[in-house]
């Protein structure tokens, strides 16, 4: 009993660090339908930084959320406008088909640059390495930190998203494009700001994840799946269907770890997918 | 804009430009080269020969369910480490030759093609991109805890290695998936490939088979993904799972292909040719940025060439896609033997219905969009579906057509239920629809779409002749080998009208086909469907807006409202209905 507490505890708070990868994608793609393979490169660059920054410089690694954040959505302002928004005027299908490829290459790019500047061995942060006992449950201080940091931060997003002015206004332009332009809306603005925004988040995904699991350049691919496969169970673009997935899919993780062994926890996204789409499909279609 | 630019005239072009022997000549430098690299060249030579050649099988692979078929995979490993690692398994615990171990590699990965491809096949997009991504990903883990196979220290190969043989084994392997590209660029396997690529629902609509053209390119192009990881692991006799697996292997194998151009039978070669060598002399000179390198250039190629050096020659006329399976010349059309009507000779019961729909309902989620609507189309008669916007009217269609599944009812052809039926086996059976945009494969032919239709309708078995017949027929001679996207919108609601006569149906239906036309226009659409009898056609349904068009050419009306039939009788009497009235103009003011 106590064990599944236990396995419990430690998996909603395994998905609590989830959330945020789960809820930056989702403004890409399932609000805006940008597909980006490129995310989970992005979460490792910010996650292989604060470990360099933990070490350079002395002062608290938490501090990299908002360095992360700040570079992260210039970079992504930068390539926005440059990369995607060239493909938009293509129709639907040419447009995913042409993002596909652009941002599978793009991953790479950014992949080889995480090797050479970090290496490419897989690091970890020490920081927060002890243990809370409460009620018989041992709970991790970092796993806590990360889950409570990036559920705020996804929180924060959402209530960006549904009650201020800019946030409302994006979520119109991605009902349609056409009506958002015929009220004035400067779609391409919404378009450039919602990417940032979303590879910012990536971004500060990255710095919360490393407290909770080494990572290395090379498992970039291993957090993009992971975003993808939390909005096809929790829906596209519904916040909070993402939050219960990620919240469902540390639980599994945390009990098939537990039951199988280390490899069984990390392909579960991949084998989740696979069943996924074997069951659900037409679940993944974007509301046109 | 990744599909390859082609030119209407490219087949006269391709015919002029480069008779006999000119066409023979690449050809006999291809085989020249293959047969002097061992004669003359050094053990290094022959290495970069073999890598050349495995590297054009994995992108002519790839080529076929992402160039041809549009289903991008970046998970190509897959079958490439499982072709490897069956290959060593059996050469290293059985008296099993390495040529035949590559083989059964193969097969083991074409049966994993087989299995997983109706599953990982329906959506494509990401979803289909990440499922091979995971699964490229599963099967690593996979292996590497796997012992018997090494686990993570991987295999080393009892090789008795013989360069020239495995460079021979690889040569065999290219010219075979090349043999495979030129006829899916040819036959029409491949344009229903090419049709699924360029739009999947429109394809099922004209009889197009999709799951299983999807899934036997997909086993095609695991078949040499296979072959090509097991003779990669003869030839290095060490594998391990990071390097069988290795992601990089499909940005390779990407990188090839969109340099050379997807979807064209020459661009995988050309960009495996070009890229193995350069990519030999970059790594000297910037060893360790192969990554970012091949990166860089598929985001290069995506932004400034999409179709790859292959459409750069198509703008000298060089290296043209042949239009598929066209005469040389649009010989004279004959039209179609006049079917036997079923029930009606030596019956004394009347024909059945050409067309009976029984009680069906549509529901998404909550919402019922189509309630229990009844109604039969006779041999003969013409139908026109009326009500205001929302009514449910295209969803009815959809739902006939089994574009949308029936949550309850019967439809039935000719008496046989097609209820269950997939949309492509109704197409097949002689129900031919329009959309309410015309949905044609655009960068293809006016012959294409035309042919691409004839071969699964009632003529599929004198495919190329019905398609001669309707292209004459509805008055497309003279651009049959114009694309579809330089055609007038007129012209291309013509060619939805050629396209249904294609499949030969015996019930067509039409949607919207007049919506936002000029009167001229109309009246040239009213004289096609009033001539749609004399085609062939048993029976034709029709949703329209624009009443006065229709009123003339209809027996009967049938009038929906929020989902359900309100009324079904003579146009005339349809139309002074005070219920019809009340449902499109609203309550008349007290």
């Amino acid at each position: 009993m106590l064990l599944a507490l236990q396995l419990l505890c430690d998996g909603v708070l395994l998905g609590g660090t989830y959330v945020l990868i789960a809820q930056s994608l989702n403004l890409i793609f399932g609000v805006m339908g940008v597909v980006n393979l490129a995310h989970g490169s992005f979460i490792v660059l910010a996650g292989l930084f604060t470990v360099w920054f933990a070490a350079h410089a002395a002062i608290n690694p938490l501090l990299a959320i908002p360095i992360a954040f700040v570079v992260l959505f210039g970079v992504g302002a930068l390539l926005q406008p440059v990369l995607l928004e060239p493909l938009m005027g293509l129709g639907a299908q040419q447009a995913e088909l042409l993002s596909l490829m652009l941002t599978f290459g793009l991953d790479y790019v950014l992949i080889e640059l995480g090797l050479q500047v970090f290496g490419s061995s897989y690091v970890s942060l020490p920081y927060l390495q002890s243990t809370w006992s409460v009620a018989g449950l041992t709970i991790s201080k970092s796993l806590l930190v990360g889950s409570a940091f990036a559920a705020a931060l996804a929180l924060l997003l959402s209530f960006w998203l549904n009650h201020t002015g800019f946030g409302k206004t994006l979520l119109a332009a991605s009902q349609s494009e056409v009506g958002a332009v015929s009220i004035g809306i400067n779609v391409r603005l919404v378009r450039l700001v919602a990417f940032a925004i979303g590879v910012g988040l990536a971004g500060a995904a990255g710095v919360l994840l490393i407290l909770v699991e080494p990572m290395a350049a090379e498992t970039a691919d291993d957090f993009t799946i992971l975003g993808f496969v939390l909005i096809a169970l929790g829906g596209l673009g519904d916040y909070r269907g993402v939050a219960i997935a990620s919240v469902l899919l540390g639980i599994a993780q945390s009990a098939v770890g537990f039951a199988i062994g280390g490899d069984a926890e990390s392909v579960l996204p991949f084998v989740l997918l696979i069943l996924f789409m074997a069951l659900w499909p037409q679940r993944f279609r974007r509301a046109a | 804009m990744a599909k390859p630019e082609i030119a209407a005239e490219g087949r006269q072009q391709a015919r002029t430009r480069l008779p006999g022997l000119w066409q023979a000549l690449p050809w006999a430098v291809i085989v020249a080269a293959f047969i002097a690299v061992p004669a003359a060249g050094s053990a290094y030579a022959v290495q970069l020969a073999t890598d050349i050649l495995v590297a054009s099988a994995l992108a002519y692979g790839w080529n076929l369910i992402s160039g041809f078929t549009g289903y991008l995979s970046f998970g190509q490993v897959a079958f490439y480490g499982i072709g490897a690692y069956a290959t060593a398994l059996l050469v290293s615990n059985t008296p099993v030759p390495w040529y035949a171990a590559v083989c059964i590699g193969g097969l083991l990965a074409t049966l994993l093609a087989v299995i997983l491809g109706p599953i990982l096949l329906r959506v494509r997009g990401i979803l289909f991109a990440l499922g091979m991504l995971g699964l490229g990903r599963i099967l690593m883990v996979l292996f590497s805890d796997w012992d018997y196979a090494g686990g993570g220290n991987g295999m080393t190969l009892q090789a008795v290695l013989d360069p020239t043989a495995i460079y021979i084994g690889a040569g065999l392997l290219a010219a075979a998936s090349f043999a495979i590209n030129l006829w899916f660029a040819r036959s029409g396997f491949g344009l229903d490939a090419m049709g699924i690529r360029e739009d999947e629902a429109a394809a099922a609509a004209v009889g197009v088979p999709t799951t299983r053209v999807k899934v036997i390119a997909f086993a095609l192009s695991a078949v040499l993904a296979g072959l090509a990881g097991g003779l990669v692991a003869w030839n290095r006799s060490y594998i391990d799972p990071p390097s069988m697996f290795d992601p990089t292997i499909d940005l390779q194998t990407v990188v090839f292909v969109l340099f050379g151009g997807m979807g064209t039978v020459w661009g995988p070669f050309i960009g495996a040719l070009i890229l193995t060598i350069a990519g030999e002399q970059l790594l000297v000179a910037l060893p360790n940025l192969e990554l970012a390198l091949y990166g860089l250039l598929v985001i290069v190629i995506v932004r400034a060439l999409p179709g790859g050096l292959v459409s750069l020659a198509n703008r000298w006329g060089w290296l043209m896609r042949p239009i598929v399976l066209a005469p040389r010349q649009l010989p004279a059309g004959e039209p179609p033997p006049p079917r036997a009507a079923p029930g009606r000779l030596g019956s004394a019961e009347p024909p059945a219905p050409v067309l009976a729909v029984d009680g069906l309902g549509v529901r998404f989620g909550g919402l019922v969009a189509v309630d229990g609507v009844s109604f039969a189309i006779a041999p003969g008669e013409t139908i026109a579906i009326i009500g205001a916007n929302g009514a449910g009217k295209t969803t009815l269609f959809n739902a006939i057509t089994g574009f949308v599944p029936a949550s309850g009812g019967e439809i039935r052809l000719h008496g046989r239920p097609v209820t269950r039926l997939p949309s492509h086996r109704r197409a097949q059976l002689g129900m031919a629809r329009t959309f309410q945009i015309p949905r044609l494969m655009r960068p293809m032919t006016v012959w294409e779409n035309v042919l691409a239709a004839a071969r699964h309708g009632g003529q599929a078995h004198r495919a190329v002749a019905h398609a001669v017949w309707v292209v004459r027929t509805v008055g497309l001679a003279e651009m049959w080998l114009v694309p579809v996207g330089r055609l007038t919108p007129g012209q291309q609601r013509l060619l939805e009208f050629a396209r249904v006569l294609a499949l030969n149906p015996d019930l067509v239906l039409l949607d919207e086909v007049m919506a936002g036309m000029t009167k001229d226009e109309q009246e040239d659409v009213r004289a096609v469907i009033r001539r749609l009898g004399g085609y062939g056609v048993g029976a034709v349904a029709m949703v329209e807006h624009v009443i006065p068009a229709i009123a003339d050419l209809a027996d009967r009306m049938v009038v929906l409202d929020f989902g359900r039939k309100i009324a079904e009788d003579t146009p005339d009497r349809v139309l002074h209905d005070p219920e019809v009235i009340r449902a499109y103009l609203g309550e008349p003011p007290p």
